[in-house]
């Protein structure tokens, strides 16, 4: 397991960029984070703070860690009930050269970037991929502005 | 202010005066080094300087080898260059590529160079 010493090193250049993004363990266990991600600006999600959960295999860095919202998102690429992230590096494109923050620094850009032509959520691929942009822009906004803002 | 011993100054022997003074006696001298601090300074002579995979310095063992030095394995532990010029420790490279025969960092197919320290 090569993985304790990395992890440690990459959870201290997390906490050097607190206000993009936090990841912490969950009771102290190294497998199970929880943490963070500011919803990036010019996109439906800014100002909201989303709340994400990543579970690490023994074999990190050789797998990728499996990653998912714990705050509800109204976007193409990811699962609104279950929270789960459609997104090639996540899955077949990992390398272990990926880092920590180089998957959330990812993870913020699909969230201004979707990909609408491989939905995990369908009702929010079609609204983009019919080009209706303010239809999908306001759902967005309004899931944000309930789920991700103004509370704890 | 004094000058120090051995150290002329304004007002001393000019360098053409000291030449006739010295047939008589030795010259004196001008200045004398009491002391002297060499700096040298290295660097690995390579572009990759941490392992993509585990993150410890390609010079140093690998991360698990470090966990355990006293181990044999250890003392197997040394640097694969592939051809695209990267480098990774050989026990960290070769777990991956049991998952993907790619390089961890461009992404092509990896193509062992060479093997060693």
């Amino acid at each position: 397991m090569i993985l304790q010493k990395r992890l440690l090193t990459e959870l201290r250049e997390l906490r050097e960029d607190p206000e993009i993004f936090s990841l912490e363990p969950e009771d102290g266990n190294l497998l199970r984070l929880r943490g963070y991600l500011q919803g990036p600006k010019a996109s439906p999600y800014e100002g909201g703070r989303l709340a994400l959960e990543l579970v690490l295999s023994p074999s990190y860095p050789l797998v990728p860690p499996s990653v998912r919202f714990r705050t509800p998102v109204f976007h193409p690429n990811v699962n609104f009930r279950t929270g789960e992230i459609c997104l090639d590096i996540l899955q077949s494109a990992w390398s272990p050269a990926w880092s920590l923050a180089s998957c959330l620094r990812a993870i913020q850009l699909l969230l201004t970037e979707p990909e609408p032509s491989s939905p995990l959520n369908c009702d929010a691929g079609n609204l983009l991929r019919c080009g209706d942009k303010r239809g999908f822009w306001s759902m967005a906004r309004m899931y944000t502005q309930l789920h991700a803002m103004g509370r704890e | 202010m004094n000058a120090p011993e051995g150290l002329e100054l304004e007002g001393g022997p000019k360098p053409g005066e000291l030449a006739m003074e010295s047939g008589s006696q030795a010259p004196k001298k001008r200045f004398e080094v009491k002391q002297w601090n060499a700096v040298a300074a290295w660097s690995w002579d390579l572009r990759v300087d941490n392992c993509a995979i585990c993150r410890n310095h390609i010079m140093d063992l690998c991360l698990e080898c470090q966990a355990d030095p006293q181990n044999a394995r250890a003392s197997e532990c040394v640097v694969a260059w592939g051809v695209c010029n990267h480098a990774f420790h050989s026990h960290c490279i070769n777990k991956w590529l049991e998952t993907r025969n790619v390089c961890p960092l461009d992404n092509r197919p990896w193509q062992k160079l060479k093997e060693g320290r």
